[in-house]
């Protein structure tokens, strides 16, 4: 009888498993040890507690305009380290009246050049004439509790800080853009080197081609004040290359100041503050049961919220 | 053991110079090589200015390029491998298995080429490796790809020793990774969880599918043009171009199977991803999915494969390579495009704000690049090996 032909021999089989388990292990520990949690990558504590001068001048009253208080109850948010305080924003869609102002502003306050918008602003037709509304929604970064975007960043440069805001690191980014494809509400933007005064230069944009051999205006070398550095637009350095997003102008926020599209909105419809502050504005109108969150279903638990 | 005392023959390790298709392979590699240096040059001097993707459809055909050049990778080097260890007629030499290696590599050595340009940092290439976080698909893939590209190229270089005793575990842990990383890549687009058209495991056994067809077509493909006339090994070669065959015709079957029962879900119970399989179905990209991928790259190679020419194997495996190419952007593309939040393109608008893509001829011509650069390695991944092996012949 035909003796069966060996495949391996002993030793070969020993090293084979000996490769495959070793192999097997230290990917299952290299896994678990990026799941399990970690310390926050943002200062936290008493680094992070700012005692700011705003409107210590003016002393509350009752009936006080939305924006004083807002502006009131984040001085008192600051005086608490970053991880007491989480910042949500409520949009009373009722009373927007689709100006795009905070887009406009959003975009110069940022400096965003074109294809970057952090803060659009949706409109939709509901029901048919005579019966006809046209309702609009502004759209920032939700800044998710569970936020889809984060755990997909190859290189850690996405996270979420303590105080709720999802934040990029544009030196850390690779712009590979998975982030832009993990987020369910198009929040992220990718920062492909255009500039507005190119555009112009050739009049109506035609293509995707036409910048590229257009003269740059030294307006657009202005920096951007995000994430309180200051960005310069040079060459194909960051945040050229970056994905890029809303973050609730965090950089106004260590001064004092509210978020841009708050300020710039025409109608009072946004609202921003301190979740864990149980006087604040916001927190009156998010228990409110009226109100309700986009794309719920995909449980990223975001933490803009709509009054409708 | 039979594979331990073959040591390779050189001959058989030539054939590059005495294939009729050399001529006709150098003048095309000099088209690629010159119209792709063009695209890779307007990418390095103008950026990302002058490609079509955007925001909202981020990533485009070099993406695409860079799945099937995994795939074809990772099928290579399961078929030279396992049918090494196995010893199968026709995969058992030492020369067949580091043909299997070269291609292997030089399938996915361009694959990184087309992600690098792909990224917005390029310079922050190795950060993936330098910082990973684990929890990314992204970063979990490209460490399989480096540990499989070192394991590949110690293979190779094993298979020049007469008798090593660790060639086979390399083989073995090879032939692992290379399942792993093709199935993976599938996950790559699973992970993402709030898309519905992604989000969905069949996506790992189209694309384990799919890199078992790819390799085999990539064999096949380079046995009949490189290698036609080895006629001391004819009954050998025979049973290989049998094998890849069969092999070709049950991993694209497998891949229509299962895109069938995926896609027929839209239609007996419409869900969350219809509006994407629409698209891809009787929408825009239905000449991409119906005359590409189904026709070209699947019908006409299936009857070809089945069929007694041996010219109409070496067009079918042409063909599936092209198809797959068209099937990996018939999963990139749709599960692009339809936005979660109505009315998102028209409230600010842009160009690169849209949920359309159509690849620019610079993303073509990078392509073509890519194409030049894995001939290239290929080519010279043959010869090292001819004259490596030569050497060791001489020296023993």
């Amino acid at each position: 009888m035909k003796k069966p032909r060996e495949i391996m021999d002993r030793r070969e089989f020993l090293l084979t498993g000996g490769l495959v388990g070793a192999g097997t292990a230290v990917a299952a520990g290299a896994i678990v040890k990026d799941r399990l949690p970690s310390e926050p990558q943002d200062p936290t504590g008493q680094a992070t507690v700012r005692n700011l001068n705003v409107l210590k001048n003016i002393k509350p009253s009752a009936g006080e305009d939305d924006h004083v208080r807002m502006q009131r109850e984040l001085v008192k948010a600051m005086a608490k380290p970053m991880e007491k305080r989480h910042w949500i924003m409520v949009i009373d869609i009722r009373k927007c009246v689709g100006c795009y102002a905070c887009t406009i502003g959003c975009v110069a306050e940022n400096k965003l050049p074109p294809g970057v918008v952090y803060r659009p602003v949706t409109t939709q037709e509901i029901g048919e004439y005579p019966n006809i509304q046209i309702r609009f929604t502004p759209r920032p970064c939700m800044q998710c509790d569970n936020p889809s975007c984060v755990p997909v960043c190859p290189v850690k440069a996405t996270w979420k800080r303590p105080d709720g805001i999802v934040v990029i690191d544009y030196d850390r980014c690779i712009g590979c853009r998975y982030c832009l494809n993990a987020c369910p509400y198009g929040a992220r933007t990718s920062d492909f080197g255009r500039s507005y005064s190119s555009d112009a230069a050739h009049g109506a944009p035609l293509g995707k081609d036409r910048t590229l051999l257009a003269p740059e205006s030294p307006w657009q070398r202005e920096p951007s004040n995000e994430y309180a550095k200051g960005w310069r637009r040079k060459d194909e350095g960051s945040p050229v290359g970056n994905a890029r997003k809303c973050h609730f102008c965090l950089h106004r926020l260590e001064v004092g100041q509210l978020p841009m599209c708050v300020t710039t909105c025409i109608g009072r419809a946004t609202y921003f503050g301190d979740e864990k502050d149980p006087d604040s504005l916001v927190v009156e109108l998010v228990t409110k049961n009226n109100v309700q969150t986009l794309l719920p279903h995909w449980e990223n638990k975001p933490q803009c919220f709509y009054i409708v | 053991m039979a594979n331990y005392s073959t040591v390779s023959n050189p001959k058989s390790e030539s054939g590059t110079s005495t294939a009729p298709w050399t001529k006709i392979l150098w003048i095309l590699w000099i088209v690629l090589l010159v119209a792709g240096g063009f695209g890779v040059a307007q990418r390095l001097m103008h950026g990302h200015l002058p490609t079509g993707y955007g925001s909202y459809v981020p990533w485009g055909l070099w993406i695409g390029l860079y799945f099937l050049g995994i795939g074809i990778s990772g099928g290579a080097f399961i078929i030279g491998a396992v049918g090494y260890v196995l010893g199968a007629p026709g995969f058992n030499k030492l020369s067949e298995l580091r043909m299997a290696i070269v291609l292997s590599i030089a399938a996915i050595l361009p694959s990184f080429l087309g992600v690098a340009l792909d990224l917005g940092h390029t310079e922050r290439l190795l950060s993936i490796l330098i910082f990973p976080k684990f929890t990314s698909m992204m970063a979990f893939n490209a460490w399989m790809y480096n540990v499989f590209i070192v394991v590949a190229l110690l293979a190779w270089l094993l298979s020049f020793r007469a008798r090593s005793v660790w060639l086979k575990p390399l083989l073995v842990i090879g032939a692992f990774l290379s399942i792993l990383f093709p199935s993976q890549s599938g996950v790559f687009f699973e992970a993402v969880r709030a898309n519905p058209f992604w989000h969905s495991p069949i996506l790992s056994v189209l694309f384990l599918a799919s890199a078992i067809a790819l390799g085999a077509a990539g064999l096949i493909l380079v046995r009949r043009m490189l290698f036609p006339d080895r006629s001391v090994e004819k009954d050998d070669q025979e049973s290989a171009l049998l094998t890849l065959r069969v092999i070709a015709v049950v991993g694209i079957v497998v891949y229509l199977a299962f895109e069938f029962a995926e896609f027929s879900i839209a239609f007996w119970n419409p869900g969350p991803h219809s509006p994407n399989v629409l698209f891809l179905l009787v929408g825009d990209y239905w000449p991409v999915f119906w005359i590409l991928h189904i026709l070209l790259g699947a019908l006409i190679p299936l009857i070809l494969l089945c069929g007694p020419s041996k010219a109409g194997w070496s067009l079918s495996a042409f063909l599936v390579l092209v198809g797959f190419a068209a099937a990996r952007m018939s999963i990139l593309v749709p599960g692009q495009v339809a936005g979660q939040i109505p009315g998102l393109q028209q409230a600010f608008q842009d160009v690169r704000l849209t949920y359309t893509y159509h690849p620019t001829s610079t993303e073509y011509l990078v392509g073509c690049f890519m194409v030049a650069l894995g001939m290239a390695i290929f080519y010279v991944g043959i010869r090292l090996s001819k004259t490596t092996a030569a050497g060791v012949e001489q020296k023993a």
